[in-house]
């Protein structure tokens, strides 16, 4: 069997999660091992359009990107969102709060950029409100032992086992105190794991990087509020963060 | 009465000395209570001085050192065809400041992993660990360990320690904690005077409980059995998150998942055994989707029947050890037993109708050697069936047979990717070539697919119940078989309709049904049916294409019941078998009820996500019956009144 061919794309994005690719270092090795990577803007020149799987990092802001994006996914056996702009919108969404007009306004000023593709902006969107995506990489940035794992998986002819339980999961494994406990709201209960709890394990509560559960129970939302003496706004600001379009964060 | 327990006194100072000496002199790993924040943690000691023995309760129960977070069960090598090894490390190690409730939550624990089946993981660590214990000081506001009786105990230690003013007490528990104190501690003989300080001492802790079950430990089960339908399940619940944090602290919660993780150059993998919450959705999910406990309010209310009715019931405890941790860990505060168990003690309520067991008459078969490891197999034929079904002829590389009967399963094993249940179905025998049929659902499933001849799986088994063949001679047999429900009783059908058997059986009624006609299994072996004396076999599809060939019916398997012609002078005769998908069996056996056909006659094969097979890792649960070791195969009779078998 000869190796997938695997390319790297960019959207709107700090291009983070692809530097986390690149910071496997020494196991980039056992990357290549498995797969020939045909691009890679951030480690290599060569760029070929042959591709088996495109892992795709960033968030769909213009027409243009639609349409590089739609040619990516026909090239592409299989298409892989890469971190938290390409899989959920992400920060790349808070912007979704305020028109289209205003936010061009707010950044370039009176400039003219009528008739300019690089300035034809709409909402933010994340990849599966383009094109079918496959399988996702979530977070902010990615977890590298996750991009592992879906790598190896591919590679396996496996599904990749990305959990479906929240953060407090990961969270009680590793024996933290409960952030709530400390007086700090935390979107833990109601985000997908997969991260090992990574910022609550730290002291910092979560901010829901990898999205939303599919149906969390939001009811008790305010029995919460009120037994740990939180407030509403301080929530919502935690849940606009990642999180702006769901509904549940609203 | 037994002989009163030896029991020492040390000044607090010496007993520095002791902890010091077990850091650096014994050999042994030193774990005690130790500070974390405003609250505290089970943690390697590097000096006495950081053990807290005043605390209230750890953030996670011991049992992280028993059953850990993550723990490998095996390494295996992916470019060698069969090597795998146990990863069982030697190792030594003191538990220091362990709460009564905790030591007996681990006394539960024991029940559960080293009978019947030893988990020999934890029986090692179990082995290879010294408990001392200590004397509540200081109560946690969220426990009522003192209304569980859980807040003393007089054993499961192998040294207590007390606080009585100015000195500790130290009860010796065991041998290992009498030579470890004679090795390491200077100690005097306690006086009678001291006895009556420990006597006090556990005596005064009583009064600093605030919280109260109002129902008594032996209670539990009896009002939870009257309550299963109320109101408060679902009104709870409904602030449920889902999150399982009230299992992931729980001292008595065991439940698992094991996962299979290999390195980034696909050389080697492992396979992991992690914690498991039944809060969590996908923890009865099984490859095909389906979820068993789909509803919060049943994952929720689960959780207390099994802590206060399925387990006691089958090893005679309650599972909840009063420490309070869900209630603190649970952030809409609703897993808190005590809250629950003393709202429905408030409630009048009539005697539930409800069963959660079936009557044990069959053991489950004993499995030889560690319940973890399969025995290495090779594929010595497969075939493709359909186009999502395929049939593998495995053999054990030992050669020995697998010793199965009709109706049990297996767990078939793919190294990196993970394992699958599957029923056996060809007939037992003495060969050690058995057969599988496999259809393509989830990873492993997927995987087989892809071998050929030759290739190495993974076998553990055979497990559950499966039919006794005694049941049905001198009967008339009504098979009632919905897709993959064939494969399993392939083998039965065929040694009835042998004709050596044949004689011990009366009339064979064989209705099977698939989705669509390409999907019919074994068409060549069901036409000889077809043609023998005494033998009446009928197929439908659900649905067939216009230009597919299909001379069988067109509609549900219930369509093929009108068709079917039982003498109502035989009924009472006659003895039903249903193996099908999970939504099958609500229909199918309402008509056989019309035709008559009673509910002791009726035998079904229920499938739910079988994971380890032997009864540990929570996931085949129907209420309190484990399909894995009771099960698959029931008399219809036996579990009709479960509430969760055909929801």
């Amino acid at each position: 069997m000869s190796k997938p061919r695997v390319a790297f794309f960019d959207f709107s994005s700090c291009e983070g999660c692809q530097l986390q690719i690149a910071n496997l270092e020494e196991e980039i090795l056992d990357l290549i091992s498995l797969v020939d990577v045909v691009s890679f803007r951030e480690v290599m020149k060569e760029h070929s359009d042959e591709y088996d799987i495109a892992f795709v990092e960033g968030s769909i802001m213009r027409p243009i990107d639609e349409r590089r994006l739609r040619k990516i996914r026909k090239h592409a056996k299989i298409v892989v969102a890469l971190g938290a702009c390409a899989t959920i919108g992400g920060i790349n969404k808070i912007r979704n709060q305020w028109p289209v007009e205003n936010v061009k306004k707010e950044v370039y000023g009176s400039e003219h950029l009528e008739d300019n593709d690089y300035f034809d902006v709409f909402p933010t969107k994340a990849l599966n409100e383009v094109v079918p995506v496959d399988f996702y990489i979530h977070g902010c940035p990615i977890n590298y032992d996750e991009f592992k794992h879906v790598v190896t998986s591919l590679a396996l002819g496996k599904k990749p086992d990305i959990p479906t339980y929240p953060v407090c999961v990961e969270c009680k494994k590793n024996e933290n105190i409960c952030l709530f406990e400390l007086g700090k709201f935390c979107l833990g209960p109601i985000t997908r794991a997969g991260c090992k709890a990574i910022c609550p394990t730290n002291g910092s509560p979560c901010d829901g990087c990898r999205g939303i559960l599919k149906k969390p129970n939001t009811d008790c939302v305010q029995d919460i509020l009120d037994r740990y003496h939180l407030t509403y706004e301080e929530m919502k600001s935690r849940c606009v963060l990642y999180n702006y379009s769901k509904e549940e964060c609203k | 009465m037994a002989p009163l327990p030896t029991i020492k006194i040390i000044s607090k100072r010496e007993l520095n000395v002791f902890i010091d000496n077990l850091i650096q002199k014994s050999k042994s790993e030193v774990i005690g209570v130790k500070a974390k924040g405003e609250r505290y943690v089970f943690a390697p000691l590097t000096d006495a001085s950081e053990l807290c023995l005043n605390y209230d309760v750890t953030i996670l129960p011991p049992k992280k050192y028993f059953l850990p977070q993550y723990e490998p069960l095996m390494n295996y090598d992916l470019k060698k065809p069969f090597k795998v090894e146990k990863n069982l490390q030697d190792f030594s190690r003191i538990l220091i400041g362990v709460h009564p409730y905790d030591i007996i939550a681990l006394e539960q624990s024991d029940k559960v992993y080293l009978d019947p089946q030893k988990d020999d993981f934890y029986d090692q660590r179990r082995k290879n660990t010294i408990i001392i214990g200590a004397d509540i000081q200081k109560v946690s506001k969220r426990s009522f360990a003192a209304s569980m009786n859980t807040h003393i105990t007089d054993s499961g230690f192998d040294l207590l320690l007390t606080n009585i003013g100015s000195h500790y007490a130290i009860t010796i528990g065991s041998e290992k904690g009498k030579k470890l104190l004679e090795k390491y501690a200077s100690t005097k003989i306690a006086t009678e005077d001291d006895r009556k300080k420990i006597e006090k001492t556990r005596e005064s802790i009583v009064s600093n409980y605030k919280k109260k079950v109002k129902v008594e430990k032996e209670q539990w089960s009896s009002t939870l059995v009257a309550n299963y339908d109320h109101a408060l399940w679902e009104e709870k619940s409904d602030r449920c998150l889902g999150c399982s944090s009230c299992t992931m602290v729980c001292p008595t919660c065991y439940c698992y998942d094991i996962k299979d993780d290999v390195t980034f150059s696909l050389k080697d993998g492992t396979r992991i055994r992690t914690w498991d919450g039944c809060l969590l959705h996908d923890f009865t999910k099984i490859s095909s989707g389906e979820v068993f406990r789909d509803d919060i309010r049943d994952r929720y209310r689960h959780r207390f029947y099994r802590k206060g009715n399925y387990l006691p019931a089958r090893y005679d405890f309650v599972a909840c050890v009063g420490c309070g941790r869900c209630g603190i860990a649970c952030l809409p505060d609703i897993a808190d037993p005590c809250d629950v168990l003393n709202e429905l003690s408030h409630l009048d309520y009539t005697d539930g109708t409800h069963k959660f067991f079936i009557e044990q008459k069959k053991k489950p078969t004993a499995v030889q050697g560690t319940i973890h490891l399969p025995r290495s197999a090779t594929i010595q034929q497969v075939k493709r069936l359909t186009e999502s079904e395929i049939y593998l002829q495995i053999e054990l590389d030992d050669k020995k047979p697998l010793g199965h009967s009709p109706g049990q399963f297996v767990e078939i094993s793919l190294f990196g990717i993970g394992e699958a249940p599957i029923s056996i179905s060809s007939a037992p025998g003495t060969s050690p070539l058995f057969e599988l049929v496999v259809r393509k659902v989830g990873n492993v499933t997927s995987k087989l697919f892809t071998m050929k001849k030759g290739d190495k799986v993974g076998i553990r088994g055979p497990f559950g119940n499966g039919f006794t063949i005694k049941d049905f001679e001198n009967k008339h047999l009504l098979f009632v078989l919905g897709g993959l429900g064939l494969p399993p009783m392939r083998s039965l059908i065929n040694y009835i309709l042998d004709k050596k058997n044949r004689q011990h059986f009366k009339d064979v009624t064989i209705l099977y049904g698939c989705k669509q006609p390409c999907q019919v299994l074994f068409l060549d072996e069901i036409k000889k049916w077809q043609k023998m004396e005494n033998v009446v076999c009928k197929l439908t599809v659900d649905q067939c294409e216009k230009n597919e060939c299909w001379a069988g019916e067109v509609g549900l398997i219930t369509t093929l019941f009108p068709e079917i012609k039982i003498d109502k002078s035989t009924i009472q005769d006659t003895m039903a078998i249903v193996i099908g998908p999970p939504i099958m069996y609500k229909f199918v056996i309402k008509c056989l009820q019309t035709l008559g056909v009673p509910d002791t006659n009726i035998f079904v094969s229920l499938e739910r996500r079988m994971k380890c097979g032997v009864g540990k890792c929570g996931h085949c649960q129907i209420n309190g019956v484990y399909v894995c070791r009771e099960g698959p195969v029931f008399k219809y009779n036996d579990i009709k009144n479960l509430p969760e078998a055909f929801e």
